[in-house]
């Protein structure tokens, strides 16, 4: 990760703004094409300018990045066939200016929730689940990621010492995606624990795609199709079990 | 009687013959055929060749595969981990390159034929062609140079020095797989295969936007079927959607048969390539797990619909996972006999 200091730069002589609204109107139209274009250093770009124009680090986040994220979703569904590359690169440029932005916060941010995130055991195909953490980092959202290949006790493990709100399983596989070491496991540990209360189970990942229905299969409590979806199912799911 | 050769160059030629080319792919159920685990099974040629003939004589699908498994190329590339499971392909654990430091030292094979990773490949090969050749077609899977870094650094990293990484590096990597590729489309030709499925998920717009597929992968695939030409290759992006790019596909290679993601519009998909190429339909897979088979053959309806009028189709699965009861197996490789039937004019 690069340091904020690199792309944020004040330049001389901003240019002049236009009202506040046409200004936030217009970087996130530009953030966007970047996005679409998969152009990562144009998108960090238009962030300088806007600092440059005197927004605020939270204006950032909370005026540009997290709606694009959201309009996103919107312009590259599956409809309009949106590519792993435009939500990679979506999900990773939004996760390094938020993680930049924040340490410029006038205030430390109020966290959403927190999610503890992993490959199903037997499963080393992480891209899908970089893409949610990406998202989720950008909406604010604790993540805790347990890497590849995740045994399902390890998963309930560190949601309880890390007092997760939410497990994130993802499989690329049909095996691992089905099988008894996958999400399944996971929701059989936390119904033997007592903590399906306090604990929600979201799965994603390649099988998910091409049978919605899996996710009731393995009983996982939510799937989504894709990294930027995957924040708002789980920003849901945070809020079922938040007091 | 038509052979399943005679009835795939038929629709490859747009001629008529007694039914549709139906391909299937129950690669790790010939384990299970044998009562041996995966590992044992993809160890030994003979035993994978006994398997997928065994698989093929029971259905009575068209065509037979040497792939033993996705992941088999990254040992080509260098020291690669690979994990069995008892119920699903194996896959690479630890990819042979680690760092983009590790492309300066990456290096090519240069003898295929003799690579101790290929070695039972093409033992399994060489049966199929012994027992089958002529008769059925021999299938080989090759990745196209895009998508081969996935396999040699993963997709993480392969992602990110593809979108940001320095130039210089993902185009040396880039070369080299293309020679790979080269040389593995040389050997399969020179071991008779029929059919080389050249997977090139990178080369569709479900994985990069469609100005990177045109600018950036077309000019390698280019380059990959450069020395061979493009006969017997079939154009497949590992499951996604290619309707997008199957025009600019077909113009810039002149390939002659493109194997459709399952959600693909298989109509569409006819249209867009007009007489110039075969269209494979593709069946979602997975939904065989759980479907009823009335479901399966509703699906297999809908599929052969849409890509019979015109000729030049066939019918086509692409995962097809271990856990698939065998009975809709049968229910869909039956929808397709029955209802791939050409009628003779």
């Amino acid at each position: 990760m690069h340091s904020c200091a690199r792309f944020y730069p004040r330049p001389a002589d901003p240019p002049a703004p236009a009202t506040a609204e046409d200004s936030v109107r217009a970087a996130i139209q530009a953030y966007c094409e970047a996005i679409f274009d998969t152009d990562r250093a144009r998108a960090l770009q238009v962030v300088e300018e806007a600092i440059a124009r005197g927004m605020t680090p939270e204006q950032v986040v909370f005026e540009i990045v997290v709606p694009s994220i959201d309009r996103v979703i919107g312009e590259l569904g599956p409809a309009v066939g949106g590519s792993l590359a435009q939500h990679f690169m979506a999900a990773q440029i939004a996760a390094e200016i938020t993680e930049a932005m924040i340490s410029r916060f006038q205030r430390g941010p109020e966290i959403v929730g927190r999610v503890v995130i992993g490959n199903a055991q037997g499963d080393f195909h992480g891209l899908g689940k970089r893409v949610v953490i990406g998202c989720l980092k950008a909406h604010l959202i604790d993540v805790v990621d347990l890497g590849l290949n995740v045994a399902p006790e390890r998963f309930v493990d560190e949601a309880v010492a890390r007092g997760a709100q939410v497990i994130g399983v993802s499989s690329m596989m049909v095996h691992t995606a089905r099988g008894e070491h996958g999400a399944r496991a996971v929701r059989r540990l936390l119904r033997a624990r007592g903590l399906e209360g306090r604990i929600k189970l979201a799965v994603g990942g390649a099988p998910y795609r091409f049978d919605p229905d899996l996710y009731r299969v393995v009983e996982a409590d939510a799937w989504a199709e894709n990294g930027l979806r995957a924040a708002q199912v789980i920003q849901a799911l945070i809020r079922e079990v938040s007091p | 009687m038509t052979t399943a050769v005679e009835r795939l160059h038929a629709a490859l030629e747009g001629r008529p013959a007694d039914r549709i080319p139906v391909f299937c792919n129950l690669l790790d159920q010939g384990a299970r055929e044998l009562g041996v685990p995966l590992r044992a099974y993809y160890a030994s040629g003979e035993r994978v060749a006994e398997g997928q003939l065994r698989m093929r004589a029971r259905f009575g699908y068209d065509n037979l595969w040497s792939l033993f498994y996705v992941g088999k190329e990254a040992e080509l590339l260098g020291d690669a981990e690979i994990v069995f499971a008892e119920d699903g392909p194996p896959n690479v654990a630890r990819h042979p390159l680690q760092s983009f430091d590790d492309v300066a030292r990456l290096e090519i094979p240069r003898d295929l034929s003799t690579h101790p990773a290929l070695a039972e490949p093409l033992r399994c090969l060489r049966i199929l062609r012994r027992e089958a050749a002529g008769k059925h077609p021999i299938c080989a899977y090759v990745t196209a140079s895009t998508t081969l870094p996935a396999l040699a650094m993963g997709m993480e990293r392969w992602m990110g020095l593809l979108l940001s990484g320095p130039a210089d590096v993902r185009d040396e990597l880039l070369a080299k797989c293309s020679l790979l590729v080269q040389r593995e489309l040389e050997l399969y030709r020179a071991e008779g295969v029929d059919v080389l499925l050249y997977a090139s998920p990178f080369g569709s717009t479900d994985f990069l936007p469609y100005p990177l597929v045109r600018d950036l992968v077309l000019p390698w695939v280019e380059r990959d079927l450069a020395p061979g030409g493009t006969a017997g290759v079939v154009y497949y992006g590992g499951g996604a959607r290619l309707g997008p790019v199957l025009d600019l596909v077909q113009a810039r290679t002149g390939v002659g048969a493109f194997y459709l993601g399952p959600e693909d519009d298989v109509a569409a998909a006819k249209r867009a390539v007009g007489d110039r190429a075969l269209c494979a339909g593709v069946i979602n897979d997975i939904r065989l797990i759980d479907d009823a088979p009335a479901t399966i053959r509703a699906e297999v309806t809908r599929i052969v619909a849409a890509g019979m009028p015109g000729g030049r189709f066939m019918f086509g699965t692409v995962l097809m996972p271990f856990g698939i009861p065998e009975a809709n197996v049968r229910a869909m490789l039956d929808a397709a006999f029955e209802l791939g039937r050409i009628a003779r004019p």
